[in-house]
């Protein structure tokens, strides 16, 4: 009897690109529907197990080995500093860590933060981040609409991920630092690694080609 | 603080957990000594020193530190070997070598705790210390995988790697010790996505670079040492390859290759490590079960330099995996009213090997039966008048 070779998808707007991706590399992907209430979706041929997670999930469920492989962005990775191996980029779902702020901190030198106030969804990143700059920045953990934060008085600047910058703008806030760039992973327990080798080996050495493919092209 | 709050990371182990404890322990005990390995105990603390001057690296975030009234600084032991290392130095210069010595120890890390990741563990290991060359490397390869097997496992793995392919690697790169740092961490996490960007940017040559970024994923049988392009223009880690091909056939010859993998990206944590190193994983469980390797350099720091290879094995780890043991043989429990009458019967069962369980609460034969009530691995012996 072959293993299941079990994948932990990150639900919402990651799961599109993923499942296009899949059938690009010939995985079955027939039946996979974010809303349905199914959670587990098995196939036969090949032996493979999709879960559906909430993104944040993703790499709790890899690296305790509820799932072998997982789909996740750098930005969750990064928050979570998990043990995970990171196998491939996928290129999609790019975002980026941006301390941002009113427009009176723009043009402001890094040091200028120094004993503000920052809220963010991503005390990890954001307190890494001011700490290896040699700055004491207080971080404030909100757990939503970060951009209300500086309107209100709660804090100075704020830590968070953004795609086109929208948002931001229609909160009157200017990207002030870029922290880092996030896009898709290819996650995998370090165990599953080892002892599944003989399927995860092709597979990633398939998805790394087709991505590869798809920047070129 | 609620009085029965135990430090974080912390637990107590109740008689079950016990019980799967100790018979791992008495069955790799048996082991270790069919092969002529003899148990050592070390000191629970040692100075912040010692262990720093063993392990080397960044250990430091992950000690219990704290001083004595003297000011000395202390940590608690976070492994084994480097203890023993310093315990051969010390005690056994004049003895002859190589020794065999194993251990069965608690060790104490500040990690944050999760399944299977404890703040006080549970480790058991052998050192072999003053042998070099292959066979000393097989052997304790070899106790390691009949370890495994003895507990009762039936489908694990043991990757094998000789780190000196990749160190002679990156030696040649010319890179600076910072950079090469980066490169073997991100090799060891299986980073490959920040592997790649860090080694485009890098200016060393392609063949190099082409290795590198294949090593964490050469995995298999003695097909994969072929593979590495730049290997063989360099000499020791052409070596290194040789010999890593020698052990391998060693390991048929002993009988456990089933279950050996070859796994050039196995680089293994701690600095010391200086040849072969191996890690033991089973499919159901996602953190590894044991790890060793050889370590050539670290009885030196000691003023004792000898060549010496070992493993240990995580007990806490292990127990998560294996089959619970056999129910325990038949318990007696003896009542009755005339306590020296119990106390023959009780003492006469025991020499015959039984385990006896004295009523010492004077229980009529009734209230003793309803005790008993649905425990069918008890039986109850009453002696005198209902």
């Amino acid at each position: 009897m072959a293993d299941y070779l079990t994948i932990a998808l990150s639900k919402g707007n990651l799961l599109k690109p993923t499942l296009e991706m899949f059938s690009a590399v010939g995985l079955p992907t027939d039946g996979v529907d974010e809303d349905s209430r199914n959670m587990v979706f098995s196939y036969e041929e090949p032996t493979i197990k999709y879960i559906m997670c909430r993104p944040t999930d993703v790499p709790t469920y890899v690296e305790q080995g509820a799932a072998d492989l997982g789909i996740v962005g750098k930005d969750v990775i990064e928050e979570q500093s998990r043990d995970v191996f990171e196998l491939v980029d996928l290129g999609y779902g790019y975002c980026r860590f941006v301390v941002a702020g009113p427009e009176k901190y723009k043009g402001t030198a890094i040091k200028g933060f120094n004993y503000k106030r920052a809220a963010t969804k991503f005390p990890v990143v954001a307190e890494r981040f001011f700490r290896s700059q040699g700055l004491q920045v207080e971080i404030i953990k909100l757990h939503g609409n970060i951009e209300l934060a500086p309107i209100m008085g709660l804090a100075d600047i704020i830590v968070d991920i953004v795609s086109t910058g929208r948002t931001l703008r229609e909160n009157n806030l200017v990207e002030l630092v870029n922290i880092m760039d996030s896009t898709t992973r290819l996650i995998c327990n370090r165990v599953s690694y080892r002892t599944k080798h003989e399927q995860i080996q092709p597979l990633v050495e398939l998805i790394q080609k087709t991505v590869k493919r798809g920047m070129t092209s | 603080m609620n009085k029965r709050e135990i430090p974080k990371g912390l637990r107590d182990l109740l008689p079950d957990e016990v019980a799967v404890k100790r018979s791992m322990e008495q069955k790799a005990a048996a082991l270790f000594t069919s092969y002529g390995y003899r148990e050592v105990v070390t000191p629970t603390f040692e100075y912040l020193d010692v262990v720093e001057a063993g392990t080397g690296g960044d250990i430091r975030k992950e000690l219990f530190m704290f001083m004595d009234r003297e000011g000395g600084i202390l940590c608690l032991r976070p492994e084994m070997t480097v203890s023993i290392a310093r315990l051969a130095a010390t005690h056994m210069q004049d003895e002859n070598f190589p020794q065999r010595l194993y251990y069965m120890c608690n060790v104490f890390r500040h990690v944050q705790p999760q399944r299977a990741q404890y703040r006080e563990f549970w480790q058991l290991g052998i050192e072999l210390l003053g042998a070099s060359g292959i066979w000393a490397d097989a052997e304790v390869i070899t106790i390691a995988a009949k370890t495994l097997g003895e507990m009762g496992l039936i489908d694990f793995k043991i990757s094998l790697n000789q780190i000196a392919i990749f160190n002679s690697l990156l030696n040649d790169s010319g890179l600076k010790e910072e950079d090469q740092n980066r490169i073997r961490n991100l090799v060891e996490r299986k980073d490959l996505v920040e592997l790649s960007r860090v080694l485009e940017r890098l200016d060393i040559k392609d063949a190099i670079k082409e290795s590198i970024a294949l090593m964490p994923v050469l995995h298999g049988g003695l097909e994969v040492i072929n593979r590495i392009p730049y290997a063989e223009h360099n000499r020791q880690a052409a070596e290194a390859i040789g010999e890593l091909e020698k052990i391998y056939q060693a390991l048929k010859l002993c009988g456990v290759i089933d279950h050996i993998v070859l796994d050039l990206g196995v680089l293994r944590g701690l600095d010391y490590y200086t040849g072969v190193v191996f890690e033991g994983y089973s499919p159901d469980l996602g953190y590894g079960l044991l790890g060793g390797g050889r370590y050539d350099n670290l009885m030196g720091h000691f003023g004792f330099p000898r060549p010496a290879t070992g493993f240990a094995l995580g007990l806490d780890r292990l127990a998560l995996v294996i089959d619970r043991p056999q129910e325990l043989p038949r318990r007696f429990l003896v009542g009755g009213t005339d306590f020296a009458a119990v106390v023959a019967e009780a003492d006469r069962l025991r020499q015959q090997g039984c385990i006896v369980e004295m009523d010492v609460e004077g229980g009529s034969k009734e209230q003793l039966q309803n005790k008993l009530q649905g425990r069918r691995d008890y039986h109850l012996i009453y002696l005198g008048e209902d």
